[in-house]
């Protein structure tokens, strides 16, 4: 999610400081902090807990802050709804006393006006949300309410749309959100926007949940203000966070360090909204729940897996956050590495977030970096097709003529463990291709020893089994097997057994934010990135992010809406894959 | 389902029958059918692969005696070693190998019997569909061999007449769909000859041998017997053509249909009666529905996926449903069917060879000798069938919004006290290292609710599956299953557990579909076609060899015996039900549910 800024990064880094230092001596701030860190003591109990049941994760950060004030909370206060059993809580008899307040930092930019506003309102639409919700839309722009909603009610999508009384809905969830207007690093327009909190909150338990839908240089000082100033006194505090986590594995130590100050690990929620997209979500039911899949998911049957993400556009006009990151960050790093954790992952011990992410830890530690050899970057370059031209990278105004930034990149990876060993795991990821899509390849072995090997020509290649995860566009699982062409004598050929889900499932499937918000909401961390899982991703991509910024790589140069730099061929051979670039 | 019911209807022909053949001595042995290679036979490539003894060759050529404009309208191409590879006419022309050569062997297709149902509605619309895709040898004559008891005034032209009305009548809509349909009809018919004769009469095969020489023109004679005749008159039939119009320098086989015998005894004693004139590799004992496409695609499927490889065995698979149903009965022509019940009609042929080519281990080649080996090994590996685990049925009259379905014996051609089973249900095991303990359960009937054949393997339980809870109590229906779905709708599809798309966590059984309709629009051939084409080719895969039959006998003959020494009880159930409940508790002994029964498909 490219977060567009028009940031001031110079004043919001210069104010993080002072602040920080103030926190510390001013006797307002400890007695606000006073008051939300009991929230935090049920969490840090949690946290120790988990870090119990699974001695490999390490805590990064020793939360000392916290844990001297938490002596001084009253136990009798424990009344906080447990976050990890929270699955509705607001459904069951505490309905009347406690309230859900969701703050948008950053309400006027274009993450919280096409996908978090949207997603809000679907929940709300599906009565997802607890009964006392406040939505307030908190940035810098100065504006009221009422041109608040203006905004939002002009991108609620047509799922909802579709539906009866959807205006009395869109206006009663309408009615709920509010402005408030204020810089990112006041402390002092916190405080105002936890006074009109607590006026919306009218005495009940409160329960706030902040999204940072904000550039990254400013996530620390709202972080730092909300918690002194904002946090709420007697339910729970959480933060979604989007990315970019930092630029490598330091800058995103450093962030975390920095959040860990404010916030302890169970209040952070690191989104990867590709972790909601439905398939995904549906990968471990696939792998856990059938018996047939089960045998095969391992290096004795697998040849090689594909994780593919292209887009058939490029960064049109909007690259300078693009341009600072390149596609190996924006997109491998996170969305498609994520998955391959879930993908390679060994069975948890249950369903709970802490066992799921324990393995997808597991699995990210198994893995080498990725070596420069293994990689193949690539930029698009402009062309004419018709009366149309595209235009190249370096042709986009906000990026600079000599960028040597990837739009494209392909990558083998390893996870060198017992089940994966040898195995080349290959990701694909690129704008401004020929199509859009998001899928997970899984190429089989040969059948050894296969009767039928005569009737496939030269390249078994072509013969083996395939099970494609298509994330998008019209999600599908199809695996392809070997077929007889009906008729006389004896053809083969590789047919589908399919599963398409708009046909076996009419129903539109929701956002990922709005499973993402509802986890949050609900204290459901599956979804969300720990940060020993950002640290061991990251682990695996900076040396190879330091050595071709080192050694300025140039990428190989693709027209745009091509399959791609060919080089992605030769990768793919050197380890004997076979990569299809149509679907 | 063609059955040879029906050519009880029509077959004036029994009253015709000797049972004189079985007594044939040892002199006529010598004159048997020859198998010689033809000495300038070219040998496509595809056929040498599978046929040993008999390389058949099909060329083109002039025929001397029939007018062949077709020869002019359709330039062939020159032979290529390719694959046998669909029913497109480039393909079948190529497998084929056509070549101009005035001394081609001839092929020569004789129908005995062919006036019965089953040549009509199955074979000569099967001859045609292969003539019309060019599948057949240039040089083939088809002769209708039929008993004068029904006469067409003797004459070629009358017979071509009858026949044309009754191809036409029968021929698919596969055929009618395309171009010039009755321009190949036309040519069709031109080859077709008729001769009337007696079953048993070898003066009456001698004259059809001078028939059939004169047609040959001094060819390389290959000849196909047909016998669409009530098994009565095998025998007879086989002996005289044997001794009077086998092929003097070519190939001769025998394509025989079921029923081969009742029980081990008259299995083995046509077997061996057959033997007397024709060695194992002439007769082809034909079950059609190893000619059903999906049950070709079954070693397919098995073979080349290596998804499937793992999976196939005790350890994944839970149990194995093979299940035929027909949702109408004997409808007036019980004659032949009560003699014979669903046991022997569907059970011991029909759904024991699928079970065969579903549970045999790898065979060392895709030859048909090395895949009927491993067949005879799994039917050799099976427990013969107990009593306590076979559950028979009977239809009864039945009535539904007005109108009233007969009763299995309301049908006149059956005794009023039949018991012969409509219905069976049955439990096999296969004590193997692959199959151990595993039930294989067989179920077949008439005048069910529904028609369909299909074959179902359901998986075992994920071992402590994360998602049990979202499962409720009964775990068997979260199995994963494997359907593959002879007729109606061709298809393949895996039952998979998923997630419902949306929020929250439900779990949904959905499917991982291949449905053969929407990919293949091309129809797909009947089985006998396919069936016809090897058996012209030498190819035996799809044939039933003596051993196998043996070997299914075997297993189900004490059963037989047992129900009618015993004179069971069958169970009623209504017409157009799903049959007796019996069938269900057959099935909870060995903890298994069928699935075609589930509301879901």
């Amino acid at each position: 999610m490219a977060v567009r800024l028009s940031s001031c990064s110079l004043s919001s880094s210069t104010s993080y400081l002072a602040p920080y230092n103030l926190s510390h001596h001013g006797n307002l701030a400890t007695r606000v902090c006073f008051s939300c860190d009991y929230v935090d003591h049920g969490r840090t109990n949690q946290s120790r807990r988990f870090a119990l049941k699974a001695s490999i994760v390490q805590p990064l950060n020793a939360v000392s802050l916290h844990a001297d004030t938490v002596v001084h909370t009253p136990a009798a206060e424990h009344v906080e709804i447990p976050a990890k059993e929270g699955y509705i809580p607001f459904f069951d008899s505490d309905t009347e006393e406690s309230t859900l307040s969701i703050i948008v930092i950053g309400a006027s930019g274009d993450l919280a006006r096409k996908k978090i506003f949207p997603a809000l309102f679907a929940l709300f639409y599906e009565d997802r949300l607890p009964e006392n919700f406040t939505i307030i839309g908190y940035a810098r722009t100065i504006m009221t309410s009422e041109e608040l909603r203006n905004i939002i009610s002009t991108t609620l999508t047509c799922r909802i749309d579709k539906r009866e009384n959807c205006d009395e809905k869109m206006d009663q969830f309408l009615k709920r959100c509010f402005y408030h207007s204020g810089q990112y690093s006041s402390e002092e327009h916190f405080f105002e926007l936890d006074r009109k909190l607590k006026e919306k909150e009218a005495g009940r338990q409160s329960n706030r949940l902040f999204y940072l839908a904000i550039p990254p240089n400013m996530f620390v000082d709202v972080v730092r203000c909300a918690r002194r100033r904002a946090s709420s006194e007697d339910g729970w505090t959480r933060v979604i966070v989007e990315k970019p986590f930092g630029r490598d594995l330091e800058s995103s130590r450093e962030l975390t360090r920095e959040l860990r100050q404010y916030l302890s690990e169970d209040q952070i929620f690191r989104i990867d909204h590709h972790l909601g997209e439905e398939l995904v979500e549906n990968l471990l039911v696939l792998r856990f729940s059938n018996l047939v899949f089960g045998p095969l998911w391992s290096r004795n049957y697998i040849r090689n897996v594909q994780f593919i993400f292209s887009e058939d556009s490029g960064t049109e006009g909007r690259g300078r956050y693009f341009d600072n990151y390149g596609i190996i960050r924006d997109i491998m790093q996170n969305h498609l590495l994520q998955i391959l954790a879930l993908f390679a992952m060994e069975t948890p011990v249950s369903l709970d977030a802490e066992d799921i992410r324990n393995e997808k830890v597991k699995v990210l530690r198994s893995m080498k970096p990725v070596k420069l050899e293994d990689v193949v970057v690539g930029q698009y370059k402009g062309c004419c097709e018709g009366d149309t031209s595209y235009p190249g990278y370096t042709d986009d105004p906000s990026v600079s003529d000599d960028s040597l930034t990837p739009t494209f990149t392909a990558a083998t990876l390893f996870v060198n463990n017992a089940r994966w060993d040898g195995v080349p795991f290959l990701m694909i990821a690129g704008k401004a291709l020929q199509s859009k899509r998001a899928e997970i390849r899984v190429q089989f072995k040969h059948v050894p020893g296969n009767l039928y090997n005569k009737k496939f020509g030269t390249d078994l290649g072509q013969a083996t089994n395939e099970l494609v995860i298509r994330v998008q566009p019209d999600e599908a699982i199809y695996l392809k097997i070997n077929n007889k062409v009906p008729g006389l004598g004896m053809r083969l050929d590789r047919s589908d057994l399919n599963l398409l889900f708009k046909a076996r499932y009419p129903r539109e499937s929701p956002d990922a934010y709005e499973r993402l918000v509802l986890d949050a909401i609900e204290g459901e961390r599956r979804s969300f990135i720990r940060s020993d899982e950002l640290d061991a991703a990251w682990e695996i991509f900076t040396p190879l992010l330091k050595e071709m910024e080192k050694k300025k790589i140039a990428p190989e140069l693709y027209t745009y809406g091509s399959s791609g730099p060919v080089g992605v061929h030769y990768l793919a051979a050197k380890h004997n894959v076979r990569y299809e670039d149509y679907c | 389902m063609a059955t040879l019911s029906s050519s009880s209807a029509h077959c004036p022909s029994y009253a015709y029958h000797r049972l004189s053949s079985s007594s044939s001595n040892g002199q006529h042995q010598s004159v048997g059918f020859t198998s010689s290679l033809p000495q300038r036979a070219k040998i496509s490539l595809q056929c040498l692969k599978n046929s040993h003894q008999n390389v058949v060759l099909m060329q083109d050529g002039p025929v001397a005696t029939t007018a062949t404009p077709l020869e002019t309208e359709t330039p062939f191409k020159e032979s290529k070693g390719g694959l046998l590879s669909g029913t497109s006419l480039e393909e079948c022309k190529d497998a084929v190998g056509f070549d101009n050569n005035e001394n081609e062997p001839s092929v020569s297709i004789t129908v005995v019997g062919a006036s019965g149902d089953l040549a009509k509605k199955k074979i000569f619309p099967a001859l045609f569909a292969l003539y019309y895709e060019d599948c057949l040898p240039k040089v083939s004559i088809y002769f209708s061999f039929i008993n004068p008891g029904l006469s067409f005034c003797n004459s070629n032209f009358a017979y071509k007449g009858y026949l044309r009305n009754m191809v036409s009548r029968t021929l698919t809509c596969r055929i009618d769909k395309r171009e010039n349909c009755d321009e190949k009809m036309e040519q069709f018919l031109k080859r077709c000859f008729y001769h009337s004769g007696q079953y048993d009469s070898e003066e009456n095969f001698a004259e059809l041998d001078k028939k059939l020489k004169k047609h040959e023109g001094g060819r390389v004679s290959n000849r196909l017997f047909y016998l669409s005749i009530p098994p009565n008159i095998f025998i007879d039939a086989v002996k005289c053509a044997s001794l009077s119009a086998s092929s003097g320098n070519g190939w001769t086989r025998v394509i025989v249909e079921k029923p081969f015998g009742r029980d081990s005894e008259s299995s083995a004693a046509l077997t061996k009666a057959l033997k007397n004139y024709l060695d194992e590799d002439q007769i082809f004992r034909i079950d059609h529905y190893l000619g059903k496409e999906l049950v070709e695609n079954l070693s397919v499927l098995r073979f080349s996926n290596l998804i499937f490889e793992p999976l196939w065995s005790r350890q994944y698979i839970r149990n194995v449903q093979l299940i035929f149903s027909e949702d109408f009965g004997t409808e007036g022509r019980g004659g032949y069917f009560d003699n014979y019940g669903i046991i022997r009609d569907i059970m011991q042929n029909h759904l024991l060879q699928i079970l065969a080519l579903f549970a045999m281990e790898t065979p060392v080649s895709l030859d048909a000798e090395d895949i009927r080996n491993e067949k005879v090994k799994v039917l050799r590996s099976m427990r013969p069938l107990q009593l306590e685990d076979m559950v028979v049925g009977q239809y009864k009259s039945h009535t539904k919004g007005g109108v009233t379905y007969p009763a299995y014996t309301d049908d006149k051609t059956v005794p009023k006290d039949s018991l012969t089973p409509t219905f069976a249900a049955a439990a096999l095991f296969i004590d193997n290292a692959r199959w151990d303990g595993v039930p294989f359960l067989m179920k077949a009937g008439k005048a069910l609710h529904s028609k369909r054949a299909e074959i179902r393997v359901q998986f075992r339980h994920v071992p402590g599956n994360l998602y049990n809870r979202n499962f409720g109590t009964d775990l068997d229906r979260a199995t994963n299953e494997l359907v593959i779905r002879v007729q109606p709708d061709e298809a393949i599809y895996l039952k998979i557990n998923n997630k419902i798309p949306g929020l929250g966590m439900r779990l949904d059984r959905s499917n991982l579909n291949l449905h053969y309709a929407a990919r293949y629009s091309k129809e797909i051939p009947d089985a006998y076609e396919r069936l016809l084409l090897d058996a012209i080719e030498g190819e035996r895969r799809l044939f039933i060899r003596s051993d196998e039959l043996n070997a299914a006998w075997a297993l189900f003959t004490p059963l037989l015996k047992e129900l009618e020494e015993k004179k069971i009880i069958p169970e009623y159930y209504p017409y157009g039900s799903r049959g007796p409940v019996g069938a269900h508790y057959l099935a909870a002994r060995y903890k298994v549910r069928w699935g075609d029964l589930n509301v879901e498909p």
